[in-house]
């Protein structure tokens, strides 16, 4: 029993970033119709921005890991809303019109860019990078179950911020916005919303949550390299189409069910659990079989 | 300006200087040297298209598609003759040869039916594995190529129900999925060598044994060239059924399902069963190109056949222009040599080859070599 | 016909470009040796030094007049990956001009590239790589290895740690052959000892989450972990061992001996992790002091790391070889089969029949205020420390 309380956790831990993750997919999803497959990678710009700053504010003195975490946190989210919103501003509204096909391709080839440019120009950024621990790190014992107050942290602050976005999107005037183009562009725009902004407004939100699980991911694992963001951003779109795209619940939903999987797969299944990740992506291709559109469907299925 | 000469002779001589041109850039080492014969290239294409060239090829091209393409093909073997003796040129032509062969099934997926498809490293891969397991164990090494096709065609035909019922991006996922779960699967099963892969036996067809240096003239050539003349021999077959299928009723209606798939459906074309084609087909081509390139590089493993590998096979489909076989063979030679000569740039060749395809999407999402709209009548003739 | 029209067009190209640096040709005819290991990656610290070895090897030979050739160390990545390992490999071998390679520190890599040295007869010297397969698989003759197998760093850490007290352990190891033959080596001479492996997991090279194995793991409460693997994987796993609450002690293989190990971890999960590495110290070899002096003076931008002073042997091996037979394939590795009892800043060099270095001594290290330290030097052998759950 103890133990299976120590599998939820790690799970919970998993599914929280895995979720923060798919939900920039569906919002992004949501305004603009595409997949910004450069999600994951925008990821890891903002673990590593966060990392730098952590390591500036140390240099400046400031010892305290509360004013680095201060740090940290600030940098990154501003860093890749900035970059969420230059990514929207130069490259998906300028392919807006064109086959989707391509902007999936151009956003594909985007992640590679950040990717190999974090790896090539980042000073040594070919090596993985020892994320500090800014949290405090003491632990709770009850037989073989532990619960540390750095995972702790890091799950509720996870699931503040995905309640914090669905308050925002509900009850807010921009969200109010949002919601408006992501129904219909055409309506939005003679109803007095700059769309334009709009646009870039949910892409910088999407992104900056993002950096929110990169952070959370390199605080959690102490260390961030150049690739990580691939992977993630991978089980973050996966997540993202197998709970229904444009559908913030669905995101929330296939990031904690993809953590479940993997869970399911490295625990309990008969083989090994290295197969865990060929199990979880093998359910997520047998999901749409079963449902081609997600589990929770796209109210207008047919939007063309 | 050109129209004095007869269009075959135009693009007879347009051939051989590019095979000159060819060769020429391989003997080179220096960066500059490449950097400037690139340069020099850039030039002599923009001044041939002023003075009419690419029309007068094309005409040729209509007139006697059968002597442009034996030209072409001729071209391509004084290539490979020209490299008999040096095991690295040949290498890498015979790379160009086998990633323009899968860039041709890719182009049978993307370009034609419109079906995605970013596991093109995974059924490469299949083809790769069939041969490692399979040369070498018994099984006659002829059978090697064909079977991996099968399998890369079985192993498909599990992702296609999910590929069929599926659109857009969530017909994106289901390849995906498959292209991170065949890497993974890969690296923790003992039984495919793991992460650490496999070694490949030489083939040895009929009594050919490809991993022995054929003598030539009294002189001693590389073992790479048999592989260089499999993998041409396997280019020119693939293309030369691609072309057909694309000149064909069955071409026809895959333009169909991919231009306007309700519009299709009204004239009874079958769109399930035309997508199931293509994609079928396409993997076929790939993994037969994939048991080859295993028996050439004499190993496999995983981190071959990732899903960022699949990815620079579509960035080669994007770049010579979808649909467009010829395209197809330009720009698997731009992506596999480029890098290798240009010394200077191979640290930096994943993320010019973003920048570029960033560029081309942007710019000119028809590609370097677009697809002519389809005639349906010889010039003349309407 | 086609090869002079390649001779003529060549010729006019290279003329007009008049790019091609010939004029300034030296003297000495030019011998190329291929380096061969991990120059990026989790791994590239230890890459790197083997390569700055190499290269430092290459430059005192060529300040030295009485060289009989200009030597140039042509450097290639691995990426500590099989595939790109082969094609690196191919690469080097392919090329007319490399005589002979300075080649691999990941077992998985050379395990891989072998067939091609042979393929094209390139005399090879491993320069890092420990799994006993590689030289011993094959009856290859262009294969050497200066360093130690990891059989007998296994034998000595298992005598070690019982010694030390220690009866359970629960083993993990990446699935290459270089961890499965870590596993093997090693729970085969721990059970022989008197030693327990309770559990036993096989984990991807770039596995990120460890946590359900680990998690495994600690309901079995073992004395140690046992991790058979390199660095990257190394720092991943104490890290979510601390993260779990599991307070065993760690126990690695000479594949986290490297600077990157302790400084990609916190400084108080570092303390106190043992691993063990064939060859005697560098710093307590005859050749070890001038070799590191040398070093010093080459101003490099990181250190030799655990295997440069390997690097550095085997090329001063090579081209011994190379000065005596002349820059030929066939005729080096004949030259280097020979080898016995020659002296190197590592010990005396004794090649067997396989091109196996048969090197005995074992070096046991301990982390320590965050450096490796021999275990003989160190607080926890004088008692004034102890190591984790220690009887």
């Amino acid at each position: 029993m103890d133990l299976f309380g120590q599998y939820v956790v790690n799970g919970l831990m998993l599914g929280t970033v895995y979720a923060l993750v798919a939900v920039g997919f569906t919002l992004f999803f949501g305004v603009l119709d595409v997949i910004k497959f450069s999600h994951g990678d925008v990821l890891m710009v903002g673990a590593f921005t966060g990392f730098t700053a952590a390591s500036g504010a140390a240099a400046l003195g400031f010892s305290h890991p509360l004013a680095q975490l201060a740090a940290t946190v600030v940098f990154a989210l501003a860093g890749t809303a900035a970059l969420g919103a230059a990514i929207a501003r130069w490259l998906i509204l300028p392919l807006k019109s064109a086959p989707r096909l391509n902007i999936l391709l151009a956003t594909l080839m985007l992640g590679t860019a950040l990717r190999e440019s974090v790896r090539l120009f980042y000073p040594d950024g070919s090596n993985p990078k020892a994320f500090p621990a800014l949290l405090p790190t003491s632990s709770w014992q009850w037989g073989q179950f532990t619960l540390r107050a750095d995972s702790s942290i890091l799950v509720v602050t996870g699931v503040l911020v995905i309640v914090g976005l669905h308050l925002l999107i509900n009850r807010t005037r921009l969200g109010l916005a949002i919601r408006a183009v992501a129904q219909d562009e055409e309506t939005a725009r003679t109803m007095g919303i700059n769309y334009t902004l709009i646009v870039l407004v949910t892409f910088a939100l999407g992104s900056s949550i993002a950096a929110v699980a990169g952070v959370m991911n390199g605080l959690y694992y102490n260390e961030i390299n150049f690739g990580m963001g691939l992977l993630l951003g991978l089980i973050g779109f996966s997540a993202a189409i197998i709970g229904g795209l444009g559908n913030l619940y669905g995101a929330i939903l296939g990031g904690f069910l993809f953590a479940a999987l993997q869970m399911i797969g490295a625990v309990a299944m008969p083989f090994a659990s290295a197969y865990k990740d060929v199990f979880a992506f093998a359910v997520v291709i047998a999901l749409m079989a079963w449902k081609p559109t997600g589990l929770i469907p796209e109210r207008a299925s047919d939007r063309v | 300006m050109l129209n004095r000469f007869p269009p075959l002779a135009v693009a007879a001589a347009a051939v051989l200087a590019g095979m000159v041109f060819a060769i020429v850039f391989m003997e080179q080492e220096s960066d500059v040297a490449v950097i400037s014969l690139i340069a020099a290239a850039a030039l002599a294409a923009w001044l041939a298209g002023r003075a009419g060239v690419a029309e007068a090829v094309s005409r040729a091209a209509l007139a006697s598609p059968g002597a442009l393409s034996a030209l072409v093909a001729a071209a391509g073997l004084g290539v490979v003759a020209a490299f008999a003796e040096d095991h690295f040129p040949l290498l890498m032509l015979a790379t160009v040869m086998l990633y323009a062969t899968v860039a041709l099934g890719l182009n049978v997926q993307f370009g034609y039916a419109g079906v995605v498809n970013f596991a093109g490293a995974a059924f490469f891969g299949i083809g790769a594995y069939t041969s490692a397991k399979l040369v070498g164990s018994g099984v006659p090494a002829i059978l090697s190529l064909p079977l991996g096709g099968l399998f890369a065609a079985l192993v498909g035909l599990a992702l296609v129900v999910p590929v069929v019922r599926t659109r857009g991006h969530y017909a994106a996922v289901v390849t995906i999925a498959f292209a991170v779960l065949f890497k993974t699967f890969l690296e923790v099963n003992d039984a495919f060598g793991g992460p650490q892969g496999l070694p490949v036996a030489a083939m040895n067809v009929l009594g050919w044994d490809f991993g022995d240096a054929p003598t030539l003239f009294g002189a001693d050539a590389s073992f790479y060239l048999n592989y260089a003349l499999a993998a041409f021999a396997l280019l020119a077959l693939a293309f030369t059924l691609v072309r057909r299928l694309e000149r064909s009723w069955l071409g026809l209606a895959l333009d169909a399902v991919r231009l306007d798939e309700t519009g299709a459906a009204c004239y009874g074309i079958g769109i399930r069963r035309n997508k199931i084609f293509a994609f079928v087909l396409g993997n076929a081509i790939i993994g037969v190109a994939g048991a080859l390139y295993g028996c050439m590089q004499g190993y496999v493993a995983p981190t071959s056949f990732t899903f960022s590998d699949g990815l620079i096979l579509v960035a080669i489909v994007l770049l010579g222009g979808m649909g467009s076989p010829w395209g197809m063979i330009l720009a698997a030679a731009i992506v596999v040599v480029l890098p290798e000569k240009l010394q200077a740039i191979q640290e930096y060749r994943f993320l010019l080859f973003s920048a570029v395809v960033i560029a081309i999407l942007l710019f000119r999402p028809s590609g370097l070599l677009p697809r002519r709209v389809r005639r349906y009548f010889p010039e003349g003739g309407r | 016909m086609t090869s002079i029209l390649r001779f003529g067009v060549g010729a006019l190209v290279a003329a007009a470009l008049a790019a091609s640096p010939l004029a300034a040709a030296s003297a000495k005819d030019t011998v190329k040796i291929a380096f061969i290991g991990p120059l990026s990656g989790g791994t590239a610290s230890i890459g790197v030094g083997g390569r700055n070895s190499a290269e430092l090897a290459v430059r005192l030979r060529n300040a030295d007049p009485k060289a009989k050739y200009a030597y140039e160390l042509f450097s290639q990545d691995d990426e500590c990956k099989p595939n790109v390992g082969v094609q690196v490999a191919t690469k080097a071998a392919a090329d007319r001009k490399v005589v002979g390679g300075i080649t691999h520190y990941c077992s998985a890599v050379a395990m891989s590239t072998v067939d091609v040295y042979h393929k094209f007869n390139l005399p090879v010297i491993v320069w890092g790589a420990v799994l006993p397969d590689i030289t011993y698989a094959n009856d290859y003759k262009e294969i050497h290895r200066v360093n130690g197998t990891m059989v007998n760093q296994n034998e000595v850490a298992a005598d070690f740690m019982t010694r030390a007290g220690y009866k359970t352990w629960v083993i993990l190891h990446d699935t290459t052959d270089y961890g499965k033959g870590h596993n093997a080596y090693f729970s085969k001479f721990v059970t022989e000892k008197g030693g327990k492996v309770l559990a036993t997991f096989g984990v991807t090279a770039d596995q990120q989450d460890f946590t359900a194995e680990l998690t495994k793991a600690k309901e079995l409460k073992p004395d140690v972990i046992y991790f058979g693997g390199l660095t990257p994987l190394g720092i991943r796993i104490r890290q979510q061992m601390d993260k779990l609450g599991i307070n065993a002690q760690f126990e690695g293989v000479s594949g986290i001996v490297s600077d990157a190990f302790i400084e990609g971890l916190d400084p108080k999960l570092a303390e106190g992790v043992l691993a063990f590495r064939e060859g005697a110290p560098v710093e307590k070899l005859p050749g070890g002091q001038y070799f590191l002096s040398e070093y010093e003076k080459a101003k490099f931008d990181q250190g030799p790391d655990a295997y440069g002073a390997f690097s550095f042997a085997a090329t001063n091996l090579l081209i011994d070889a190379i000065e005596a037979v002349g820059p030929d394939r066939k005729k080096v590795t004949a030259y280097l089969d020979d080898i016995k009892n020659r002296d190197s800043i590592v010990g005396p060099i004794t090649f067997d029949d396989h091109g196996q270095n048969t090197v005995a001594l074992i070096t046991k290290y301990v982390i320590q205020d965050g450096k490796w330290v021999l275990w003989e030097d160190s607080e926890y052998a004088a008692g004034k420390r102890k190591l984790a759950g220690a009887k």
